[in-house]
């Protein structure tokens, strides 16, 4: 490691539509970046049965070149095939960085192969920059009450990026970088952990983490009831519903459904927030949201601090009134 | 069958902002008034370790581990409370905050399983909310050389394994792990159920163990870590210019907030 080819390695995961990842391709900008600063070639890799033809159209990302890794036990993630195979691509390619979206994927991924190659592992990134020479890692601990800079000891370091800390990689006209193909033996029944059923998951509505909208209520919804209206809001514009941490915690709504640091981080083109005061917690969560709306009762309320748009009043009123009035124009 | 629960004393993630003062010298966070709990994640493992003792009765024995650095008894008392049957808890200036990485964390608490004894399960929540770190169950069964499932819920022991849901980007599998295995749960199951008054009480004379570093085997000297923290501060949310919807109502308020972001373009 540390040779002229040292390389900077992301790792695109593609979604269900069959294109890249969003957060991939965020990835991919930071990883350009990186990879300049260190004087590193930028490498992309793509795990699956088939990925030829994506690996192609990922040469138009600006990439000096594609790992890929084929094999039918590749298809949908799979824990112990997955480390086996990236494993297997870091070993040939021998990156010195090797960067993923901080999905559900790599919440797995990421520490299997870590611990496997005695990597340092720096989870929900925001940031990486080099100094003299050494990438640094910005990540927020604390529930989002303070940033920490970590440097890595270990000759590769993994890291995964939170949504939203960087634009999407823009696809180019032009082409480049070779696509190399890493061979991956992956014995079936080789795993301890054995799969008895799978169950695939019709989407209920819109994911949280990929609605462009979400509509998120906190304690002052006050009930169940009150998410009843946030639902209807959420329906018409074809968003996805969130919470803060106490209306989960009062049994409002389900626990999948909390928005913050200690629950699901989105960044949506569109958040609402609808009696949520603002704990860092939730903040920190939410920030990188491209549009802002705050609804609550007290002006005082912190969440206006950082809002582009502010409601001060009483939800049950505002909600169904905004709602009707967006579906009179849609209609 | 023996489950062990790992769980970690945090500030309140809920607390006030104003109450973590970020110490950019010392690079720590001090919590003022912040009040500790449970890290909210560890309360969904700890609860899902309950629930396979309301099945198995006195044939499970669970046992909460927790490593730290001033522990409030109070705390850990709650988790017996609750139900866990035997505490250890292991304190040592050693394990003070930024005193170890992941990596050093995953060997510390491997130490004091081994010394704890035979077990069937180690269950951790998916993610420590101070550290943020979501590695600790991977790399606590690395350490160990068992397997590990994450993601997990509706957990079961059945024919001498560990049966579970994995949750996976886009779909849920029902997988079969031999014992002993690493388990870390999913933060999609219910809370950790609440402890009576009665119960409280009880947990006092539950049998509960106090080791340091050195009880455990572990020398935090010469401990390998990976990460190591260069730089901490506090964050500054870039403040937006808010602007307010002034109406005479609410409805008044909510149509006139549409008609602003549809001339915004913002919908």
């Amino acid at each position: 490691m540390g040779n002229v080819t040292s390389a900077v390695l992301v790792l695109i995961e593609r979604c269900g539509k069959g294109g890249f990842e969003p957060l991939s391709l965020q990835c991919l900008e930071l990883g350009r970046r990186v990879a300049g600063e260190l004087g590193a070639k930028l490498t992309a890799t793509l795990l699956g049965r088939e990925v030829r033809s994506a690996a192609e159209e990922l040469r138009h990302y600006g990439v000096d070149g594609v790992g890929v890794a084929e094999h039918p036990a590749l298809d949908a993630y799979n824990p112990e095939a997955w480390a086996a195979a990236l494993l297997r691509v870091i070993h040939q390619l021998q990156p010195r960085l090797v960067l993923m979206g901080d999905t559900p994927t790599a919440a797995d991924l990421a520490p299997r192969v870590a611990f496997a190659l005695g990597a340092g592992l720096v989870t929900d990134c925001v940031n990486i920059e080099v100094d003299a020479g050494e990438p640094l890692f910005t990540k927020p601990i604390f529930s989002g009450n303070a940033m920490a800079v970590y440097a890595s000891s270990t000759g590769v370091t993994l890291a995964t990026l939170r949504s939203g800390s960087d634009d999407a990689a823009a696809r180019r006209e032009q082409a480049a970088g070779d696509i190399t193909e890493v061979e991956v033996e992956i014995r079936p029944g080789q795993a301890p952990v054995e799969c008895v059923e799978s169950i695939w998951e019709e989407e209920d509505g819109v994911s949280l983490g990929q609605a462009a909208v979400v509509v998120s209520g906190g304690r002052g919804i006050g009930g169940a009831e009150g998410f009843a209206l946030l639902s209807a809001l959420a329906r018409i514009l074809g968003g996805a519903v969130g919470a803060s941490k106490p209306a989960v915690d009062c049994g409002w709504i389900t626990p999948a459904a909390q928005v913050g640091q200690t629950g699901t981080v989105v960044a949506p083109s569109l958040y609402i927030a609808v009696g949520i005061s603002g704990a860092m917690q939730h903040l920190s969560g939410m920030l990188a949201s491209k549009v802002i709306v705050a609804i609550n009762k007290s002006p005082d309320a912190p969440i206006f601090g950082i809002a582009d748009y502010g409601v001060t009043g009483k939800y049950e009123e505002v909600i169904p009134a905004f709602t009707d009035a967006i579906a009179q124009w849609r209609a | 069958v023996h489950i062990i629960v790992c769980v970690k004393q945090v500030p309140d993630p809920e607390s006030s902002p104003a109450r973590f003062v970020v110490d950019e010298q010392a690079r720590r966070v001090e919590p003022r008034g912040v009040p500790p709990v449970l890290n909210p994640f560890d309360e969904n493992a700890l609860e899902a370790a309950l629930r396979m003792k309301d099945v198995h009765g006195d044939g499970a024995a669970v046992t909460i581990l927790t490593l730290g650095h001033k522990l409030s008894t109070n705390l850990m008392l709650k988790t017996l409370g609750a139900g866990g049957d035997r505490l250890v808890r292991i304190e040592d200036d050693a394990f003070a905050q930024g005193q170890l990485d992941v990596y050093a964390t995953c060997l510390a608490i491997a130490a004091a399983v081994r010394k704890i004894g035979p077990y069937d399960l180690i269950l951790v929540g998916e993610q420590a909310a101070d550290s943020n770190d979501r590695q600790a169950g991977v790399g606590m069964a690395h350490v160990l050389g068992i397997p590990v499932v994450t993601m997990a819920s509706n957990l079961e022991l059945r024919d001498g394994a560990l049966w579970a849901d994995r949750r996976l980007a886009n779909r849920r599998e029902r997988v079969k792990c031999p014992l002993p295995a690493v388990v870390a749960v999913s933060s999609d199951g219910a809370g950790l159920r609440y402890p009576s008054l009665v119960q409280l009480k009880a947990a006092r004379s539950k049998p509960a163990q106090i080791w340091n570093a050195q009880d455990i085997g572990f020398d935090a000297q010469s401990s390998d870590r990976r990460l190591a923290l260069r730089r901490i501060y506090a964050p500054r949310p870039q403040q937006r210019d808010c602007v307010m919807i002034g109406a005479e109502s609410g409805e008044q308020a909510g149509r006139m907030l549409a008609a602003k972001l549809r001339e915004d373009g913002v919908l």
